[in-house]
């Protein structure tokens, strides 16, 4: 998994959390918002079924009053005209709200339903008490009027269990409103116990004859009920209530038990008295009255601070969802925000790294890296991986120029080399191949420490038939000793082949002493010559290694002790050794390479050696004693390679009888 | 390579090498002359220890001795085997006072 996705992942993470914390959050204000709303509606009808049913009360009293009065009374007709309009109006009123709130409550249909039913049987109530108040029909109201009243007030109870359904579905949690709540429902118990003794009493008064202990039972009941009312609303004051509310409460109490409960008691104890109490019905009607519009008053109250308590909550609730919802889009905004600012911030110049590493990497360094100019720690990681950049790009510069150094280095050693071996191959032209000369065979052997060496050898026969020799040794080897080998190469065969008549050996070492360059490297020699007609041989020998002869009977003999080398000392002198040479007999002559040959372990061929193996092999040929030689000498080495020049030339007098054999 | 010894107005040079070879001479070429520029020309060499002396030796050898010029001596000692073989050769037991030990050799460059 990539950072970014992780980064991603958990920004995603994080701002999902968040968001269904505030989603959550929402929901439930929104659950409170709209619970607050069905409250509301609920409060609306149910405030118009209470002042409904209020008014119905009204109605029912002023109609039972007019059905026992004897004669009717138009401004009472009037009134109770007015009573029934306000009623229409009041019901009516709930009606459309019921209509207007059928979006937020539930079973609207059948509260609708029930207020239509009471509506047509309040039309049914009032046809009845229009036809028993109608002018052609006297005194027969009277006789109606109980059983009609009872039916008004089940309409009453009606309407105010309709309202009681309300309440139930929709019931407030919060105290206040609960409380409030049931201090409307006890004071409507109140008015409707209060307005139903303003009829039954005002009955009493007006016949009083004909009220009896049933009636009486009645009024009595319906005190008792009224104070029960008081003594529930007075056990709900105990929760903290508005200022307004309280007040309506108490003095709503204090005008009742003031007023009106003395009075309805002192009026009770008359009729049970029967002595004829002081008051006539319009007075107790009037009474009442105003007792009822106590109340009413204070059941105002109570909904206007239900209804303001209620639309504050549904207010707050607005504000809280209002808030919730900001915080959702900036939760939402937030978390929009991190995320572009991780992927711009983290994710991409990462990945922008992340790729110039790869591709440095895999030696790619003409990759660009991201332009940054930050502080934090990817501009650390960006700065470090310029400087390994500009590291690797000076290490591959570093790399190629010694390459390239390399290379001109191995063409140069490639063309000394060439040079070298072209030089080698002059070099071996320069030797003499194995030949016969007269009656002097020769063979040599040759084997550079490197490619060319100091080390030469000639055999020539001078005009005369005398055969002249020599074999040189340069100080030091390589190529300044291969050169001066071709210098002495060349003077000594010129002086062999220009000496004049009579010029000795010594004379002429001595001649190329002398003439020797001083900052030339000295060289050591054997030159000789062998006398064609005689038995004899001479050499000059120059510092070199004493030459063995090899008798034609197989005994080996060394000949000389030494001499200067040439160009070491300019006066140097030299001895010319003159010894038997004759048929059969060889000489032998090799440079300081072949006795001073080391083995492994440092020791040295030896002179010794080379005595022992040349009397050893004194019978065998030529070619074979050279070989025998070479094969020993590399067995001593141990390898191939030499650390010093080697010559070996070998020259001899052929027997009488082969000398025509001009070929070996 | 070298170690010096001053005795009796003498400078003992002594090589501490076995091989006085193609690789070694220069060196040993430089070193003598730095003792023979220093003014010091009476100088016994000591071979003791060398075992093998080539033509490149030899040749660095002969260059001192011409380098120390007419007025100084060159004295050997201890040369033996190889070295001692390798001076009669090439003639040099006639161009360097050859001794068996530095002790005869000082005393005859002292004298």
């Amino acid at each position: 998994m990539k950072i970014r996705h992780i980064l991603l992942i958990l920004t995603a993470f994080l701002g999902a959390a968040l968001l269904v914390a505030v989603a959550v959050q929402i929901r439930n204000e929104i659950l409170k918002y709209q619970t607050a709303q069905r409250m509301v509606a609920s409060n609306a009808v149910r405030e118009q079924l209470l002042l409904g049913t209020d008014a119905l009360a009204s109605e029912r009293s002023q109609a039972y009053v007019l059905l026992i009065r004897e004669a009717g009374e138009s401004d009472k007709l009037y009134k109770l005209r007015e009573a029934r309009r306000r009623v229409d109006a009041l019901l009516s009123a709930a009606e459309a709200e019921i209509g207007r709130t059928k979006a937020s409550l539930s079973n609207t249909n059948g509260s609708l339903a029930s207020l239509v039913r009471i509506r047509e049987e309040i039309g049914t109530l009032r046809g009845q008490v229009d036809g028993y108040l109608a002018p052609d029909q006297p005194l027969r109201g009277f006789e109606f009027a109980p059983r009609w009243f009872q039916q008004a007030s089940r309409l009453v109870e009606e309407l105010q269990s309709s309202r009681m359904t309300l309440l139930q579905r929709e019931r407030p949690l919060d105290p206040v409103l609960r409380t409030e709540a049931n201090l409307r429902a006890f004071a409507a118990i109140l008015s409707e116990s209060i307005a139903r003794n303003q009829a039954l009493v005002t009955h009493a008064l007006v016949r009083m004859a004909e009220t009896g202990s049933l009636e009486l039972d009645a009024i009595s009941q319906n005190a008792g009920r009224a104070g029960l009312a008081w003594e529930l609303i007075d056990g709900q004051l105990a929760v903290p209530l508005s200022e307004k509310v309280e007040k309506a409460v108490s003095s709503t109490h204090e005008d009742y038990s003031t007023t009106f409960a003395p009075l309805q008691r002192s009026l009770l104890a008359a009729f049970i008295g029967r002595v004829p109490p002081a008051l006539s019905p319009d007075q107790w009607y009037d009474m009442t009255e105003r007792s009822l519009r106590s109340v009413a008053l204070m059941q105002q109250e109570l909904l206007t601070s239900s209804r303001e308590r209620l639309e504050a909550e549904l207010s707050r609730a607005q504000r809280t969802v209002a808030l919730w919802s900001a915080l959702l889009l900036l939760g939402i905004a937030a978390v929009i925000t991190s995320a572009l600012v991780v992927r711009r911030r983290v994710v991409q110049p990462l990945e922008g790294l992340s790729d110039a590493m790869l591709k440095l990497a895999d030696n790619d360094l003409t990759t660009p890296l991201p332009r940054l100019t930050r502080a934090d720690e990817i501009g650390a990681m960006n700065d470090a991986l310029r400087v390994f950049k500009a590291n690797a790009i000076q290490r591959q510069r570093a790399q190629s120029e010694k390459q390239l150094l390399h290379a001109r280095l191995r063409d140069a050693y490639r063309q000394l080399r060439k040079d070298l071996e072209a030089a080698a191959v002059i070099q071996s032209t320069m030797l003499p191949a194995a030949a016969t000369l007269g009656d002097v065979r020769y063979r040599g052997l040759f084997r550079p420490s490197s490619l060319i060496a100091g080390d030469t050898y000639n055999v020539v026969r001078r005009t005369d038939g005398g055969i002249g020799f020599f074999q040189v040794d340069v100080a030091g080897h390589g190529a300044p000793a291969a050169l001066v080998s071709v210098a002495c190469h060349h003077t000594l065969s010129q002086a062999i082949l220009t000496r004049t008549q009579g010029t000795h050996l010594e004379e002429i070492a001595a001649q190329i002493n002398e003439d020797w360059p001083e900052d030339l490297p000295y060289f050591t020699m054997i030159l000789g010559e062998i006398d064609p007609r005689g038995q004899r041989a001479s050499i000059v020998q120059a510092g070199h290694p004493s030459p063995l002869v090899i008798r034609r009977g197989g005994t080996v003999e060394l000949i000389g002790d030494g001499g200067f080398p040439v160009g070491m000392i300019s006066s140097a002198s030299y001895e010319r050794l003159e010894f038997d040479f004759g048929p059969g007999d060889r000489l032998l002559i090799f440079s300081d390479g072949l006795v001073e040959a080391e083995n492994q372990e440092g020791e040295q061929f030896s002179e010794a050696r080379l005595r022992q193996l040349v009397g050893e092999n004194a019978t065998g040929t030529t070619p074979a004693v050279l070989e025998t030689l070479d094969g020993v000498l590399r067995k001593w080495r141990g390898s191939e390679t030499l650390d010093d020049d080697l010559s070996v030339l070998m020259l001899e007098r052929l027997p009488e009888r082969t000398q025509a054999d001009a070929v070996h | 390579m070298l170690s010096t010894d001053l005795r009796n107005n003498v400078l003992v040079v002594r090589v501490a090498e076995k091989r006085i070879d193609a690789s070694k001479a220069p060196a040993f070429k430089d070193e003598m002359t730095k003792c023979i520029d220093s003014g010091q020309n009476q100088i016994v060499l000591d071979l003791s220890s060398v075992d093998f002396i080539d033509s490149s030796g030899l040749g660095a050898l002969v260059s001192c001795l011409k380098r120390l010029g007419p007025r100084g001596g060159l004295a050997v000692a201890g040369a033996t085997g190889a070295v001692s073989r390798l001076f009669t050769l090439t003639r040099m037991d006639r161009v360097f006072a050859l001794h068996a030990t530095v002790d005869s050799a000082v005393e005859q460059l002292s004298a």
